[in-house]
């Protein structure tokens, strides 16, 4: 993939969050509409076609971990707030292809992560459990070895301590297992087609309408990555 | 490639002295008591005589159709003595020193050479730093620490141990649960042949129904869920070195690397290995796969004795079971079989006020039948005096048994039995070995959720393949 390429000529092992959601939704995850701007004249056109609310995000190679380093403003509603946020983060952001992203605001209670990790034993293992500032208090994550079937992807679904959340709780709609099944199957396949993909890390998967969309993402490669032992 | 290490014509032993703490000289002990019957040959520097047999200190006489050699001198000494294995056409080894990668880093300078000198000659080898080979059918028993092979019990499973003391441990523990055993392979450092590498042979092999391994590292996964994937034959895995204080253990034990314990999780419940996690809970696995697969989750449950339904009723709700109201004229049924008729019948059923076997068998045929009822949960009371319930004292555990198998069998449905009695009674009634039983009605339903947990898996999988 094109921007896979990109990042190894650049020597990167760590994909932008606007890097690696293009790559998810080249193989059709839904991802929140975003525009990456480096300019402050290109960052109001960009908010302009937003719209309100939204989130705006500091985007760098150098920082995977953007909420820790202050990098993120969500729910912004006026444009003073949005032209506020910019000139807060952008003398922050140095990476060669850095920018700020401006993001819908996808509106939803529930957050859900997913994601793949290439095992030395077992090759590329798919990922999925509870989301957002949970993942680390709860650790409640299943994994499956990529190709994944719809069978698997909905057991890994009854498999997580908190599969409540996928039903139709305090007045929310029940999450669409089927439209999460074939995002879990599309990480598998994504493992994999791209044997360079180390890590994928999709978070948080905000559930919408009882769809999930991916609102974050990171992915680490290495151009040297090595097939599992059947292939 | 396999066979000649477990029915080799011949072997010879390296390594022995007749010296009291010498260790390889067990090795021909341990096969004669276990009535070995191919050539025995043990070599050794000085001369001397070892259970009636001359030792060999030029090896050079040695005849020429030797099957397989047991090597037990210090690791810098291996190459060499593989060597002569070599050049007397010797294609099999196993090489039980210690002092390898496990050790130091010249252990893994002699490894390399291990290597080279197998490669140049053909050989394969189990090993190093292991135990070998017991095989209940051929009588060979490799393990230089002295046993009782006599107490060895001949099984169908088959068992591949990342560790020469849990291997002996094991041989012990499914003979006294009277699963018995065919064969246990202790694997050592897995320097040539590998847990897959026998692991597909067992599944092939036909004196053996279930294979179980005890690993502290997995090397190879893909390959482990494919041949999982293709076999009709249950896997059954014991891993260890789960944490970080059990991986310092495991470095210095087999050079073990431990990979993520969820990813490992993951994989064996999608393809249908089943994990277990003591050498008790594999021969509780062992069991539950005898049983006839449970396709549901709806049990009935029959006690007798009223506590046990209450801790049943507990247990199969916290292993995702339920347990559904029977039919009201059933019930009725039932209940005119009572003594007293003081104990309401419901599932979990107290089956404490009825005592005559005419009841009994009623209500296990009955409830069995039941179309909503995809298995039964049976925990009966048991002394001599009730004997006469299914015959005399002696013939009581086979006559009793029998029927139970032959009614799991008619309706295609898992009976858990389990008694509450004295733990010689119990015994008694796994010795007959005529059909599973467990230590306790909790392990009963534990047992069918492991077979449960399988059989689905199983099933999906050959319903893909079947496409």
């Amino acid at each position: 993939m094109k921007i896979l390429n990109k990042a190894l000529s650049e020597n990167r092992s760590v994909l932008t969050e606007y890097e690696a959601k293009k790559v998810l939704a080249e193989y059709g995850i839904p991802t929140s509409k975003e525009i990456l701007v480096d300019s402050e004249t290109a960052f109001m056109e960009a908010v302009r076609n937003i719209g309100f609310p939204m989130v705006i995000k500091g985007c760098d190679p150098e920082i995977v971990h953007k909420s820790e380093k202050d990098l993120i403003r969500t729910d912004i509603r006026y444009e003073r707030e949005a032209v506020a946020a910019f000139h807060d983060i952008w003398p922050r952001i140095t990476g060669v292809s850095g920018g700020i992203l401006v993001q819908e605001m996808i509106m939803g209670k529930r957050e859900l992560v997913a994601g793949l990790i290439r095992d030395s034993q077992f090759g590329p293992s798919v990922m999925f459990g509870i989301g957002g500032i949970f993942t680390e208090i709860f650790n409640d994550v299943v994994f499956r070895i990529a190709p994944i079937d719809k069978s698997d992807a909905l057991s890994m679904m009854e498999e997580i301590r908190g599969k409540r959340i996928l039903e139709a709780v305090r007045g929310l709609e029940p999450v669409d297992r089927d439209q999460i099944s074939d995002i879990l199957l599309t990480i598998g396949r994504i493992g994999m087609e791209n044997e360079m993909i180390q890590e994928i890390d999709i978070n948080p998967i905000i559930i919408s309408k009882g769809r999930g969309v991916a609102v974050d993402a990171t992915i680490i490669i290495n151009p040297n990555g090595k097939k599992p032992d059947d292939e | 490639m396999m066979k000649q290490f477990f029915y080799p014509s011949s072997i010879v032993v390296f390594g022995v002295k007749d010296d009291p703490k010498n260790l390889a000289k067990n090795i021909i002990a341990n096969c004669d008591e276990m009535e070995f019957k191919g050539k025995l040959f043990p070599v050794g520097r000085t001369t001397g005589k070892v259970f009636g047999r001359t030792i060999i200190t030029d090896p050079k006489v040695l005849p020429n159709d030797i099957e397989l050699a047991v090597i037990l001198v210090p690791a810098d000494l291996v190459p060499g003595t593989l060597e002569i294995c070599g050049q007397k056409g010797i294609r099999h080894a196993i090489i039980s020193s210690g002092g390898f990668r496990e050790f130091n880093k010249n252990g893994k300078t002699a490894e390399k050479k291990v290597v080279a000198i197998a490669k140049q000659y053909g050989i394969r080898f189990i090993g190093p730093n292991c135990i070998g080979v017991i095989c209940t059918n051929s009588g060979l028993c490799t393990p230089f620490s002295p046993l009782q092979p006599k107490n060895f019990k001949k099984g169908k499973v088959s068992l591949v141990c990342q560790s020469g003391g849990v291997s002996i441990q094991i041989a012990y523990h499914f003979s006294e649960e009277h699963l018995g055993f065919s064969k246990i392979i202790s694997i050592g450092n897995k320097l040539d042949l590998n847990e897959t590498d026998y692991l597909a042979y067992l599944l092939k092999d036909p004196e053996t129904s279930q294979v179980h391994l005890y690993l502290e590292s997995i090397d190879h996964g893909r390959k482990l869920m494919q041949l999982a994937r293709e076999t009709e034959k249950p896997i059954i895995i014991y891993k260890s070195n789960i944490g970080s204080t059990s991986s310092e253990v495991a470095r210095s034990h087999t050079a073990a690397l431990s990979s993520d314990e969820r990813i490992i999780n993951g994989a064996f419940r999608q393809i249908g290995i089943v994990r277990a996690d003591s050498i008790h809970d594999m021969t509780v696995c062992a069991k539950a796969l005898q049983l006839k697969p449970l396709t549901g989750d709806q049990l009935v449950v029959i006690s007798l004795s009223g506590g046990f339904s209450v801790i049943l009723g507990d247990t199969c709700e916290n292993y995702g079971f339920s347990c559904p109201q029977l039919p009201p004229a059933l019930i009725k049924d039932i209940e005119s079989f009572r003594r007293g008729g003081v104990i309401r019948m419901s599932n979990p059923m107290d089956f404490g006020d009825v005592h005559n076997y005419e009841g009994l068998i009623f209500a296990l045929e009955k409830c069995l039948e039941l179309d909503f009822i995809d298995g039964m949960v049976l925990s009966l009371m048991y002394g001599p005096d009730m004997a006469c319930f299914f015959g005399t004292e002696y013939e009581a555990y086979n006559t009793f048994l029998d029927f139970l198998s032959n009614l799991s069998q008619r309706f295609n449905k898992p009976i858990a039995l389990s008694f509450f009695a004295e733990r010689r009674f119990i015994d008694t009634f796994k010795k007959s070995n005529v059909f599973p039983v467990f230590n306790d009605p909790i392990e009963s339903v534990r047992a069918l959720r492991k077979n449960r947990d399988y059989w689905k898996v199983k099933k999906h999988i050959s319903t893909i393949r079947s496409r």
